[in-house]
């Protein structure tokens, strides 16, 4: 316990991650309380259309007649959640993969490193334009998953090349010598040395995550009974609003984006630099 | 000796790996839309009826879209069939336009996403190189510093999104450039005449702009730390004893040495241009592979689509396999070993 929370400490003396952190925690509350104040459901008219913002609707209504600020609050939760669960998928299968094939090697990592090697090389975006095109009626769920299918390879061939270093160093031939077992080492020596970095692969991922996600929904292959961030630029292009002079309608969600995009990549760039020091001097 | 037999191994490696890849894309696109519920066969006919026509022998006519098509046949049958057509450069027909062929809507947009892209990757790269080594040189300046700070922030925006800010700041609000299109509506498409080129150039800007823009940071940060690291190597340090000029040092001693990993760089990312310019294309109505892309999701052109994925995923295996195997060659540090 004590350990956790000197490595807390350490994290939060980093100034890049602490201020990515406070925008995210803004995020997340303003998203979370405001969705709690402000009951108005994203996808329902509510009012009249292409309303500029009042006290009614903060951020104005869209040309169907929706709450904008409704919008984005809901759009911030499906992101997040898209990020998290897409995230989770690519840092922990990845890994795995990584680990088993630098780990035991020979047949195993020769299999996998062709897998790995094919699924870098494949372009993310025609792929996922190919299959969502094919699916036809994607939920959001599906999304993460696409995603998910095309993320796990480089963190699969980054932890392979750690762990085949980390496998050649004394403490590994020290605990081999008192007679752990292959499975042990692996667990209790060599894991625990790359949670750090897959912490910070983690948010990176993340980030990784939402900006291909709003790609691929502003292509208009997003899901059609949701709203997310990238399906509002959507119908902003679509509903050509910037010609309109709806600002409220194309600012807000691009605004909100990038607050997004800025917070997770400062909170991944301040862990990189503690995971690896190299990195610290360089500005 | 060795190194040229590692050499030998590495590159057939290299193109095994490759032709598997290959492979596996051609599968995979002639997979998926297979899949796919509905059949486009029903969608031409219905929309030639929708013009009028009547049908009097229905199946003769589906039988021969069903070979137009390339759906005759068991899988294993049809999926030959496709190799054979595809090397032949056939990508069957477009559903919505059709009979034009597939081939032809793509030679059509190509030109135009290879210009934009080709010229805005160029300005950005040069650019961001310039600017990135004074950077780099002056690391520990505050302009250095804040330069560094705007460029990784420009590095996550995506670059979409800039184009829909300066589309409404320019051609909206102060009404310099057009909205859109890639050149006047009054002329011909003619690569060769002036007046097509100059309009050409002038709708072009933004869509340029907006990704410059957005490109310049990764340029600008990656020479930067390529020169940083370099300042302190031994023979900068030498150069400077000797009393050299530091405009000559930076220029002779630190760019040429940073020059072949960014020009490298410069390589890789060619590889992308026709994936890069999607989102900006359809923005701009930028008659491109992208503005096509996304014209034929929202009419679900099957075809259309299946032949922007199998171009782009062709280039980048290209262009990744070149580059693989050249690499070595150009810097000497690499070995062929395996990673």
């Amino acid at each position: 316990m004590v350990h956790a929370g000197r490595g807390i400490r350490e994290i939060f003396r980093s100034r890049e991650f602490t201020a990515g952190f406070i925008i995210f925690v803004f995020l997340v509350m303003f998203s979370v309380i405001g969705s709690a104040l402000i009951g108005y459901p994203p996808m329902a008219t509510v009012g009249p259309p292409n309303l500029s913002p009042n006290n009614k609707y903060l951020f104005g209504t869209d040309s169907f007649g929706r709450d904008v600020f409704s919008q984005i609050l809901h759009g911030i939760q499906l992101s997040l959640m898209v990020a998290i669960l897409v995230s989770a998928i690519d840092t922990f299968f990845g890994s795995s993969v990584g680990f088993v094939a630098g780990y035991y090697g020979g047949l195993v990592d020769t299999a996998l490193s062709v897998i790995v090697d094919v699924m870098l090389v494949i372009p993310l975006l025609p792929a996922i334009v190919l299959i969502t095109v094919s699916v036809r009626k994607v939920e959001l769920f599906l999304m993460a998953m696409i995603l998910g299918l095309f993320g796990w390879a480089a963190p699969a061939r980054q932890v392979r090349s750690q762990t085949l270093s980390l496998k050649e160093r004394e403490f590994i031939s020290m605990a081999k010598l008192s007679g752990a077992t292959r499975s042990e080492i692996l667990f209790i020596e060599i894991v625990p040395h790359m949670l750090q970095w897959m912490s910070a692969h983690y948010l990176y991922d993340m980030l990784w995550a939402v900006l291909t996600e709003a790609s691929v929904e502003v292509l208009g292959l997003g899901p059609q009974t949701t709203m997310t961030l990238g399906m509002m630029l959507y119908w902003v292009i679509r509903k050509a609003a910037i010609f309109r002079n709806l600002w409220w309608w194309w600012t807000t969600p691009i605004i909100t984006m990038i607050c997004l995009f800025v917070s997770l990549y400062l909170m991944h760039r301040g862990l990189d630099r503690i995971v690896n020091p190299r990195l610290r001097g360089r500005r | 000796m060795v190194r040229l037999k590692k050499a030998h191994k590495y590159f057939i490696r290299r193109t095994i790996l490759f032709v598997i890849i290959m492979l596996i894309a051609l599968f995979i696109n002639f997979t998926i839309p297979r899949f796919a519920p509905g059949n486009p066969i029903g969608t031409v006919i219905a929309m030639i009826e929708r013009q009028g026509s009547r049908f009097e022998n229905i199946q003769e006519v589906i039988d021969t879209y069903e070979t137009m098509f390339g759906l005759k046949g068991s899988i294993p049958e049809q999926f030959v069939r496709y190799l054979s057509e595809i090397s032949k450069g056939n990508l069957g027909y477009s559903i919505r336009y059709f009979p034009v062929r597939v081939s032809t809507l793509l030679g059509r947009a190509l030109p135009f996403s290879i210009f934009l892209l080709g010229v805005s990757t160029a300005i950005s790269w040069a650019l961001g190189t310039v600017i990135g080594l004074f950077a780099g040189w002056k690391s520990e300046s505050r302009l250095s510093k804040t330069f560094s700070y705007v460029a990784l922030i420009l590095n996550v925006v995506p670059y979409y999104m800039l184009a829909l800010v300066l589309i409404f700041l320019l051609a909206y609000v102060m009404a310099i450039f057009p909205f859109g299109g890639a050149y006047a509506g009054t002329l011909k498409m003619d690569w060769t005449s002036i007046e097509f080129i100059k309009s050409l150039l002038y709708h072009s800007f933004l869509p340029s702009l907006s990704i410059v823009i957005t490109s310049l940071g990764w340029w600008f940060l990656s020479i930067r730390s390529l020169i940083v690291d370099l300042k302190g190597e031994d023979f900068i340090l030498l150069a400077e004893a000797k009393g050299l000029k530091e405009s000559r040092i930076m220029w002779k001693h630190a760019f040429r040495n940073a020059l072949l990993p960014q020009l490298t760089m410069l390589a890789l990312s060619l590889g992308g241009v026709v994936n890069g310019s999607l989102l900006t294309e359809m923005i701009f109505s930028y008659p491109g592979l992208g503005l096509l892309l996304f014209e034929s999701i929202a009419t679900a052109d099957y075809t259309v689509i299946q032949g922007i994925t199998l171009i782009i995923t062709l280039s980048v295996g290209f262009a990744t396999f070149i580059i693989d195997a050249l690499y070595p060659l150009v810097d000497p540090r690499i070995t062929y070993e395996e990673r």
